[in-house]
């Protein structure tokens, strides 16, 4: 079955939509505007699932001439992740209103969290390169509006510039990666999606990349582009999902509300990397693949890992352990076996259903007990016993108990290490031992987030509410499904883990998870991280101060250092040279301005051998030499003027001259311009200068910079009219002889330049008339208002 | 063919206008953008081909419903006539604006309107 354009478009764009008439909404339903929202996502949902089992692509034309389309590709991994996005929106929306009750600002709160669901189903969908890139930057801008909602607390504009200056960084190496792609990709497929770009051929078409990756990848790794792509992609995936070491954004991000981490932090946007790294896996899978991911993912899951161990507060810890559980994602789709691609794509699922979830029950503790520092809780059990229920099993499935649903994709992961053993040798083992000493940990944490809700209350904690049924139901009802997939795992893998999976592998193979009913060294492995995990909890206590202890001793391990020092380094920089650049004084303001862009023009020049010369041809003839050489004469003349008269007059021959040029040059209708706007020139400038007095200044020491400068603006122009004018075809070009054609049979005129003036371009020189017409307002303002408007 | 006599020409207009444009006085850095924009229309006519003024040459056509002549580029002097018009409001504002200002502060002195800047942020 194949997709229906009108049902993706829709539920594109439907939450963009929503996100538009949320002020109007809100002055109508207050606080309640959150419940519309759910609507909306739950209709999101709906239409996705009607698309249930498509796979295809379809496209509405966009920038045709560039060959950019609005492309949408439904498949099976598309669909768990737009489905995942909108179906955890439902919730989410529906926690929203009782938990963010009695804050200011709700409807910019609404109206990004609806933006931010439009563009990440707007990722999951999105077939070409350019739409892929603004979707996801898109997610980036909501997620800084997110987290900055508290727009008046110092630290969460910290988070907020941290989040935005890391994943939209990232986003650019990617586009910077992607075009790359799109260059090398419009090569190899031919001309059926391809455009004559300036002499190279472009594809942004993503479907039909991905339908010949074996030929894009040949033709990647014949120019040498492969690895470039393969990091600039792995750059931009890699801040976007907060591996190491750029996973330092994410703990901060939490000072957004918790609703937010739940939605974009844990399940959804911090995933989108994860997303890319499964769509274009077929396409780069490959043993520099591997190397680069299942590094980068196993290293990401233990650093996170002992993190979250080390963490003092519910969020961070989350937050971490978040971070950590990416890892496991793109650790998994590192392997280049099946088995890799069914643990990224099947813990995608699991973690976004535990995950979300937690998050919802740690908004649920922090609101009901007043405090989210993990020391301050604890015997939460007896105040929020469903809540302790929800927690339990969101929190066992985290650590990867069986039969909980998390273990199962643990294991997947597992399995695909001790099957790397087999091709990479030591390096193998070695990724097996990493894989169980992060788990450890995992487990580790996991059972510090369960001790919240078991033992004795510390005697600090106040009273505890019981929470309202719309913060209880929607990590209630993410619990229940994850305890659905726990024990019915084949059920989630038939619904649509098996298509994903198919999606982002390169072969294909049915998927069978269930519990393990003998010994593998998968097993074994899970058996040990739990077993670990579990003896050395009691110890919890010295393995929290022992690696907390670590950077506080030495500042450089901890990657928000590096962030400081860079910024604050950036800043202090831009702090001192600022006032260098800008100093006020108009000299200062041309002498960048013009150095900067003659070095730029001249070395664009060198860079592309422009500067080597053909014929140097005399093409004026000795009359218009002449009128020019007055020309410059009198430009001369001008500089040398001592009085503003003399400057005038002679400014006036320069003038007069240029209209002779014109005529000599057959352009007519320029010398009749020119020779009536001297005229108008001069006598302004006669009016004003009467007015004004003499001023004598200049001292030598300027005047030899400034012919320094003045002599290289000039060779740059000069050496820009000799490159120009050679390089220029004989003859008219084409736009010129479609005018020259065209004017009788078109605009009903044998004077070409006017038909074009005021017929083929006729609005643009509407647009002149109005400029004429605000600079004579602007004129008269100056002249006329001055004793009216300050004289009050 | 490279046209180097206007190449020249050009440049030597480019520089002579930025050497005024680097001025203290402010009536001299007008002059400066009017020069400037002489040469820059100068530059686009030549990129467009300059072709020896003749009847043939002159880009209007002869009658009606006849075939097109070899003409000069009727783009670019398109272009230069927007230029030039828009080049007129400019220098006219900027010299009233330079009126005004002198009006303002006493004097076209640009270093010393700048440093009265300063005194204003400090103040």
């Amino acid at each position: 079955m194949s997709p229906e354009l009108s049902v993706v478009l829709a539920a594109v764009s439907v939450p963009f939509a929503a996100a538009l008439a949320i002020p109007m909404l809100h002055r109508v339903l207050g606080e309640r505007t959150g419940y519309a929202g759910a609507v909306v996502a739950l209709a999101c949902f709906a239409l996705l699932g009607s698309q249930y089992g498509a796979d295809g692509a379809v496209e509405l034309s966009w920038i045709p001439s560039l060959e950019i389309a609005l492309r949408f590709y439904v498949d099976g991994w598309a669909l768990l992740f737009a489905m995942l996005a909108s179906g955890i929106g439902v919730l989410v929306f529906t926690y929203s209103p009782s938990y963010m009750h009695g804050e200011d600002g709700l409807p910019r709160y609404y109206a990004a969290l609806l933006a931010f669901m439009g563009s990440i189903i707007g990722v999951a969908l999105a077939a070409d390169l350019i739409a892929i890139f603004l979707f996801w930057e898109l997610t980036s801008l909501c997620s800084f509006v997110l987290i900055g909602f508290h727009t008046d607390d110092r630290s969460s504009q910290y988070a907020a510039r941290m989040a935005m200056f890391v994943t939209v960084g990232g986003g650019l190496f990617m586009l910077v990666g992607l075009l790359i792609l799109a260059s090398v990709a419009g090569d190899v497929l031919g001309t059926a999606a391809v455009v004559d770009l300036g002499g190279s051929a472009t594809t942004f078409d993503l479907a039909a990349i991905l339908e010949n990756p074996d030929a894009v990848r040949e033709a990647l790794r014949e120019e040498g582009l492969f690895l470039p792509v393969l990091g600039l992609i792995a750059i931009g995936a890699a801040t976007k999902s907060a591996q190491v070491p750029m996973h330092f954004w994410l703990p901060n991000a939490m000072a957004a509300p918790t609703p937010v981490s739940a939605f974009l932090h844990s399940a959804t946007m911090v995933k989108v990397g994860v997303y890319l790294l499964g769509r274009l896996r077929p396409l780069l899978v490959s043993h520099e693949w591997t190397l680069l991911f299942a590094t980068l993912g196993l290293a990401t899951m233990t650093v996170c890992a002992i993190l979250a161990v080390a963490s003092t507060d519910i969020k961070e810890l989350l937050a971490y352990s978040t971070a950590s559980h990416l890892g496991l994602m793109v650790a998994g789709f590192g392997f280049a076996t099946f088995v890799g691609a069914e643990a990224g794509a099947f813990h995608l699922l699991n973690h976004a259903l535990f995950k979300a979830s937690l998050f919802l029950v740690a908004g649920i503790v922090a609101h009901e007990a007043g405090t989210h520092r993990i020391s301050d809780l604890g015997g939460l059990r007896h105040d929020l016993p469903v809540t302790a229920a929800v927690a339990g099993v969101a929190t066992l499935s985290m650590a990867g108990i069986p039969p909980f649903n998390g273990f199962y994709s643990k294991e997947l992961l597992f399995e695909a290490a001790v099957e790397s053993v087999h091709e990479l040798g030591t390096l193998g083992w070695l990724y097996v031992a990493v894989a169980v000493f992060g788990s450890i940990f995992t487990v580790l944490y996991s059972l510090r987030f369960l001790a919240l809700f078991v033992g004795d209350r510390p005697t600090g904690l106040g009273d505890v509410h019981r929470p309202p049924v719309t913060l209880l139901a929607p990590p209630a009802l993410l619990a229940g499904l994850a305890l659905v997939v726990g024990i019915y795992p084949d059920v989630a893998v038939r619904a649509i883990v098996q298509s994903a999976v198919d999606a982002t592998a390169v072969e294909s193979h049915a998927m069978h998870v269930g519990l393990p009913t003998s010994y593998s060294p998968a097993l074994g492995m899970s058996a040990i991280a739990i077993g670990v995990g579990g003896l050395s909890y009691p110890f919890y206590g010295r393995i929290h101060d022992g690696i907390r202890s670590i950077p506080a001793a030495i500042p450089p391990v901890s990657a928000n250092w590096w962030y400081d020092a860079v910024v604050g380094g950036l800043t202090r920089t831009s702090a001192w040279l600022a006032p260098r650049v800008h100093n006020g004084l108009l000299r200062t303001y041309a002498t960048w301005t013009l150095a900067g862009t003659c070095a730029l023009a001249l070395a664009g020049f060198a860079a592309t051998r422009a500067l080597t010369l053909g014929e140097l041809g005399i093409d004026a003839s000795p009359a218009i030499a002449l009128v020019l050489l007055v020309a410059v004469v009198a430009a001369i003349a001008v500089v040398l003027s001592p009085s503003h008269i003399a400057g005038i007059l002679t400014l006036s021959i320069l003038g007069f001259m240029i209209a002779i040029f014109y005529i000599l040059a057959s352009a007519p209708d320029l010398a009749l311009t020119q020779l009536v706007v001297e005229t108008l020139v001069l006598l302004i400038f006669l009016f004003v200068i009467e007015e004004i007095p003499e001023s004598d200044e200049i001292s030598l020491g300027r005047v030899t910079r400034d012919a320094l400068l003045s002599l290289a603006v000039g060779a740059t122009a000069f050496v820009t009219v000799v490159v120009t004018t050679d390089a220029r075809p004989d003859g008219l070009t084409e736009t010129a002889r479609h005018y020259v054609e065209n004017a009788v049979p078109e605009g009903g005129g044998t004077n070409i330049v006017n038909v074009i003036l005021v017929d083929f371009r006729g609005f643009d020189t509407m647009g002149e008339l109005v400029v004429v017409a605000i600079a004579a307002i602007s004129v008269l303002t100056l002249l006329v208002m001055r004793g009216r408007g300050e004289a009050e | 063919m490279a046209a180097f006599v206007l190449a020249l020409v050009v440049g030597a207009l480019f520089a002579l206008g930025t050497f005024l444009l680097l001025r203290r006085d402010l009536i001299r850095v007008v002059w400066g953008l009017a020069i400037i924009s002489q040469a820059a229309n100068v530059y686009l006519l030549t990129a467009g081909g300059i072709v020896r003024g003749t009847f043939e040459s002159v880009p209007v056509l002869a009658g009606h419903g006849e075939g097109a002549p070899e003409t000069a580029d009727p783009l670019v002097q398109a272009l230069v006539l927007t230029a030039i018009v828009i080049g007129f409001g400019m220098t006219a504002f900027a010299l009233v604006l330079s009126y005004r200002v002198y009006e303002e502060h006493g004097t076209l002195d640009v270093s010393e309107l700048g440093r009265g800047r300063d005194r204003g942020d400090r103040e």
